[in-house]
């Protein structure tokens, strides 16, 4: 029994000593903080999308590891033990589908992470906290989304359906349509001139491997980083707005006071902002909230992955694209502006792959990484939701976010066969005959 | 005469035995690193040979056939072959042959001709004219055509899909 006891005592506290002492004494713990200001802790302020995010991780980081015993890489017999995977395997359909779902979910909550951390401005650091630069975990952060959607891009390709195949061929050409560099980074990514044997094994490594291994480091990172930068960006905004206050010294503090007779009574003039009302203890709160949300988003993500339908097309097929031929829909954005996107200047050609697959988001990128440094919004702005002195970049944002969704939208629903645009309530026509 | 071994010009040992120890460590870990990026650079191919045979002339309609193992359009018009390619020349989906309702009159190479079909590409919406080049959509240009030659030894067709030639190609067959 002592045993038992020895191994949980740190995860119940009895008291908040034990509370304290148990960050420093057990490893799982010491990821946490000790203290964690209270706002920090409310749904209303972060809606704990990075802790989401995390369980999506988790989540799919154990079923990907039991999918890799059950499918082989190889283009002859990765479709068929998708099909296994799907069918024959038990429960096999749960596990892809807890895994697919997953996938989709942590596209949109990291993307919904980083407009909740534009709009509070958590991306800055106030001048009052000592030796943090919440900027530097904002571009660790810009990192981990493109990770994601590389993550999600590799693990579609895996099945080697239609999907796969088409989505491969036009990402390859994508990069090779990279003036200079374009060959080199598609043969270095394919492993060859064509798509097949290589390619899949290729990305099968850097999706299973690679881009994981990576991502884990990075959220590592960005874990580390929230701690050296203060706690969440609502702490700043706390210290900012801070005034100093006198009190009864704290039960659990400890005061240096010299030659002070054992009687005196004194007060201590603190900022107000540490006043331990404004904190709880990271043991038990914070570990409690991260299971339930982890436990919460594992239930969500099993409930959907039981009610929706999980789609296989046919088996890749080089001599037909399927007509349309569209990508999941945080692609379809790019494929919409990869489609709309060729410049003609005179007798000189730039490649919508070029423009629309390369450079558009690679300027998005480099606007995004930046834009911590260009803002120059007040202190008290930061941690703050909309806050009043950051409207206009609020309004650019929410326009290039709305810009963004408007694309997937045409590319989803108007989008018909051989990409023609047709209204909404216009059906699609049958298609013209086919040699 | 003495010279102070800490002037300017001058470098301890010590000092040279570590600037060269690191020299040589940064030396063997960009070798490592290129090493590793090199290999994954094949030098052999393992893929089809660009040079395919495709069957004898005779056995090809008058018109259009696509050969779905090749992604590639074999022409036969008046008894001379041309093939045009199927792989779009913006991203590499595959186009298909859309006959017209009815045809139409466009100038084409400068000549005013009439076309019965189109190339359209399901990914991204490019239209190609009956002769590859580039009607509407994406595609920066023509969709590229082969080499095609008769082979001595069996009569059949060898297209190179290594070796692009202009819209003026054609192999005549003698009759």
């Amino acid at each position: 029994m002592n045993i038992v006891k020895a191994w949980i005592r740190s995860f119940a506290p009895a008291n908040r000593k034990e509370a304290s002492d148990s960050i420093v004494d057990n490893l799982l713990l010491h990821w946490f903080p000790n203290k964690v200001f209270r706002r920090s802790y409310a749904f209303s302020y972060s809606f704990w999308l990075g802790t989401i995010a995390m369980s999506l991780f988790v989540i799919m980081a154990v079923t990907g590891v039991i999918l890799m015993f059950l499918y082989i890489p190889s283009v002859e017999r990765a479709y068929w033990t998708m099909k296994d995977i799907d069918y024959v395997v038990s429960y096999g359909w749960l596990l892809r589908g807890v895994h697919r779902m997953a996938a989709h979910f942590m596209v949109a909550v990291v993307f919904f992470h980083l407009v909740r951390t534009f709009y509070t401005a958590a991306y800055r650091s106030s001048p009052k906290m000592v030796r943090a630069d919440r900027r530097v975990n904002w571009i660790i952060g810009n990192a981990l989304l493109i990770l994601t959607l590389a993550l999600s891009y590799t693990g579609y390709l895996l099945p080697w359906d239609q999907l796969a195949y088409w989505a491969l061929i036009i990402g390859a050409n994508v990069a090779q349509s990279t003036p200079v560099i374009g060959d080199t980074i598609k043969e270095l990514l394919i492993g060859g001139t064509e798509i097949g044997q290589s390619a899949l094994l290729r990305f099968y490594i850097l999706h299973c491997i690679a881009l994981p291994l990576l991502l884990t480091v990075g959220f590592v990172f960005h874990m580390w980083r929230i701690r050296k930068d203060g706690g969440l960006a609502c702490v700043d905004s706390a210290v900012e707005g801070s005034g100093e206050i006198t009190t009864e010294p704290a039960s659990d503090k400890s005061y240096l006071l010299l030659g002070a007779p054992a009687e005196t009574r004194y007060t201590v003039t603190t900022s107000a902002f540490l006043h331990p009302k404004n904190f709880i203890q990271g043991n038990p709160h914070v570990v409690k909230r991260v299971l339930w949300v982890f436990t919460g988003t594992l239930a969500l993500t099993v409930l959907f992955a039981c009610l929706l339908k999980m789609p296989l097309e046919a088996p890749a097929n080089p001599a037909v694209a399927p007509n349309p031929a569209k990508a999941p829909w945080y692609f379809l954005w790019l494929q919409e502006l990869i489609a709309d996107t060729t410049v003609r200047i005179g007798s000189l050609t730039l490649n919508g792959g070029f423009i629309g697959g390369v450079l558009i988001p690679t300027v998005c990128v480099l606007a995004l990484a930046a834009w911590p440094y260009l803002d120059r919004s007040p202190p008290q702005a930061i941690g703050v939701w909309f806050h009043r002195s950051r409207w206009l970049q609020n309004a650019v944002f929410t326009l290039v976010v709305l810009a963004i969704l408007a694309l997937i939208y045409v590319a989803a629903f108007l989008r018909g066969p051989n990409w023609i645009l047709y209204p909404p309530g216009v059906p699609w026509p049958l298609e013209p005959p086919i040699l | 005469m003495h010279e102070n071994p800490s002037s300017d010009t001058q470098i301890s040992r010590r000092s040279f035995l570590r600037r060269g120890g690191l020299a040589a460590v940064f030396v063997a870990l960009v070798g490592e690193g290129y090493a590793m990026l090199r290999s994954l650079v094949p030098n052999v191919l393992y893929e089809r040979p660009k040079q395919v045979k495709v069957g004898r002339p005779q056995d090809f309609e008058e018109g259009g056939t696509f050969l779905e193992d090749y992604n590639l359009f074999v022409f036969k018009e008046k008894g001379a072959i041309y093939t045009i390619s199927s792989v779009c020349t913006h991203l590499g989906c595959n186009v298909k042959l859309h006959l017209l309702p009815k045809p139409r009159t466009v100038e084409l190479g400068g000549k005013r001709v009439s076309e019965s079909f189109e190339f359209a590409c399901p990914c991204h919406g490019s239209l190609f004219h009956s002769d590859g080049s580039v009607l509407k959509g994406p595609a920066p240009k023509a969709l590229p055509r082969f080499h095609v030659a008769l082979s001595p030894k069996d009569g059949q067709l060898v297209v190179d899909t290594g070796r692009q030639v202009d819209t003026e190609f054609r192999l005549t067959l003698s009759a």
